[in-house]
């Protein structure tokens, strides 16, 4: 009797997820018809940084596997997508694809290779390869433009819609979001999510326990990290064609470490987290560069560096596990489905 | 198995064993950690349906062996055949999915999971959904949750542990981290397990539980390697015994023989 009440709460706790998905597009679909275009485009920030975020917490919450990269595999996709589109002509949507395609390989070449070492080296070759990145690009100026950058890349059309502006981008950008997210949570619930997680060494797994259980950990760290590659490079590439212009400053290390503070502030237990650290992150960059400049004359500088390391401080002080830890099990509980 | 099988000799009834009833045959295996020789030239076979336990004090290579056995740790010298497979350098993940499973000395639980979801990650063999599959929650996704469900169910009522299925396994005794941690070892389907101390901190009611689980699961043809240092538990379970002391194989035999046996006695067991 027990076991049936159980398998049917687990049933209602999917069901219960799917309709949260639904509300939360719902919410998300409705937001921008009450707004006006500046807070528009901070929602098409939001978005993308929880593209990049989702896969960050699968990558580090569930595999246990840290980076702080990720802005390469980003700019990996919005170069591509600036490159291919500006100096060959190509659809915007295929360089979309082509550029997660690279990331994908890019990022399964590198896991390959180091994965058979253990610790914290996912880090420093993730490090690394940003590092690797940023001076390329500037240093590679016939294609990339150097420090300046690229510009007039063309928008993502389709279907006679031009996401160039921001009010359609914001649907583009939100509704790739909502699909990632689900595509995620169905992960999260299945038995490879219970998979990275049992060779999670930080949280509770074991890579041992693990391997006698016929799991090859090292092969799983590879395609967990390819996925997050993917969804950065998917973001990058979005992001290219939405701002028009792409430059090396953007994919430099303060966007990989951007993207961790987000994981760990909205929680590395559940995709949702990223919504939840992407949005008060963006939320308090956009109040800072409307308020510092009323109350400090003439401040110049990424100063919301400092608030998000205060931000990032208190959340391990008083939210370990994430402002996602302050909601309920329709967000944070992981079971067997079925 | 490609092994001189002429000189395999079941233990308890000193007849020799055909090549197709053997399971495990560990030939020469020397170990060294640094300077300490950890395990020298140790071999033994197992015939399928066994139990082997294997005892010796504290530092006499046990848990060493069992782990190069699983591939935890890398062959240095010697050979180790399983079915028809030589393992050294075989990945453990690869050698579980030949057929061998271990539970580990602290069992290793893992603990951000239900006691039902470690028992399925157990049966990660038995699933074919990818990461596509499972993220588009695809029919043959949906098809192995409901199946490796069922199977990791029934594996916990094996070990009578069906009631705290939904729980976390922190909150369990540690006798029934350990009968959660055979469980989850047996929904892998391996033909051999393999089990490191697996009574130590066991309450006496849980040891006869053990134990009953244990012949009970010879009874259905599984071949069991028992590493343990309570040789009175030992003595009435096992078919076949060996000794170890210092990285040597001391003794080999029944656990009368051992019992009998007066190096064994000096060694370790003592004359009381």
């Amino acid at each position: 009797m027990n076991a049936f009440r159980e398998i049917s709460s687990k049933i209602s706790a999917v069901k219960l997820q799917n309709r949260v998905i639904a509300l939360f597009a719902l919410v998300m679909m409705t937001i921008p018809l009450g707004i006006g275009p500046y807070p528009i485009s901070a929602m098409v920030d939001v978005g993308l940084y929880s593209i990049v975020t989702i896969g960050i917490i699968l990558l580090m919450g569930f595999a246990g596997q840290i980076s702080i990269g990720h802005a390469a595999f980003f700019g990996i996709g919005a170069y591509t997508s600036a490159i291919l589109t500006t100096h060959y002509q190509f659809s915007p949507w295929l360089a979309l694809f082509l550029g997660a395609a690279l990331s994908g390989g890019i990022a399964a070449a590198i896991g390959r290779a180091m994965f058979r070492l253990h610790g914290l080296m996912l880090a420093g070759i993730t490090l690394a390869l940003n590092l690797v990145f940023y001076h390329l690009v500037c240093s590679m100026i016939g294609l990339t433009g150097g420090a300046m950058g690229l510009i007039n890349i063309p928008p993502l059309i389709l279907g006679g819609l031009n996401f160039s502006r921001s009010f359609l981008t914001y649907y583009m950008v939100w509704i790739i979001a909502i699909v990632i997210l689900g595509f995620s949570l169905n992960l999260a619930n299945s038995q490879v999510g219970r998979t990275l997680r049992s060779m999670n060494t930080h949280a509770g797994g074991s890579e041992d326990a693990a391997q006698v259980l016929g799991i090859n950990v090292n092969s799983y760290k590879v395609q967990i990290l390819v996925l997050s590659a993917v969804y950065a490079s998917i973001a990058g590439s979005i992001y290219a064609h939405h701002a028009r212009v792409v430059e090396p400053g953007t994919f430099f290390i303060p966007f990989s470490v951007m993207v961790v503070i987000m994981a760990v502030l909205g929680g590395l237990r559940s995709p949702w987290g990223a919504f939840l650290g992407a949005g008060l992150m963006i939320g308090v960059r956009e109040f800072l560069w409307e308020v510092m400049p009323v109350f400090v004359t003439g401040v110049t500088g990424a100063y919301e560096l400092i608030a998000y390391g205060v931000i990032l401080i208190l959340a391990l002080l008083f939210l370990p596990r994430g402002l996602i830890s302050l909601f309920g099990r329709a967000f944070t509980k992981r079971r067997a489905t079925v | 198995m490609k092994t001189d099988s002429a000189v395999v000799k079941d233990a308890v009834t000193s007849k020799k064993v055909a090549p197709d009833k053997l399971l495990l045959k560990v030939e020469d295996v020397s170990m060294r950690f640094g300077v300490l020789a950890v395990l020298k030239r140790v071999s033994f076979s197992v015939p399928k349906g066994n139990i082997l336990v294997i005892i010796g004090p504290n530092g006499a290579g046990k848990s060493t062996l069992l782990k190069l056995i699983s591939g935890l740790l890398s062959l240095q010298e010697g050979e180790i055949w399983f079915k028809q497979h030589r393992l050294s350098k075989i990945p453990p993940h690869r050698i579980s999915s030949l057929g061998i499973t271990q539970l580990l000395q602290d069992v290793q639980l893992f603990s951000s999971m239900s006691v039902i979801e470690n028992i399925m990650v157990g049966c990660h063999l038995r699933t074919r959904a990818g990461f596509l599959s499972a993220g588009l929650k695809l029919p043959q996704a949906q098809a192995d949750e409901q199946r490796i469900l069922k199977r990791a169910m029934s594996k916990l009522s094996l070990v009578g542990l069906e009631q705290k299925a939904w729980g976390n396994p922190v909150g369990l005794s540690w006798g029934q981290q350990k009968l959660v941690g055979l469980a989850r070892a047996l929904a892998t389907g391996s033909d051999l397990l393999l089990l490191d101390e697996p009574y130590s901190g066991l309450l006496a009611d849980e040891i006869d539980k053990l134990n009953q689980l244990i012949l009970q699961l010879q009874r259905q043809g599984m071949t069991i390697l028992i590493v343990e240092h309570l040789t009175d538990v030992l003595m009435g379970i096992g078919n076949q015994v060996i000794v170890l002391d210092y990285g040597e194989k001391i003794a080999e035999g029944t656990p009368d023989e051992i019992q009998r046996n007066k190096r064994v006695i000096d060694a370790y067991l003592g004359s009381g």
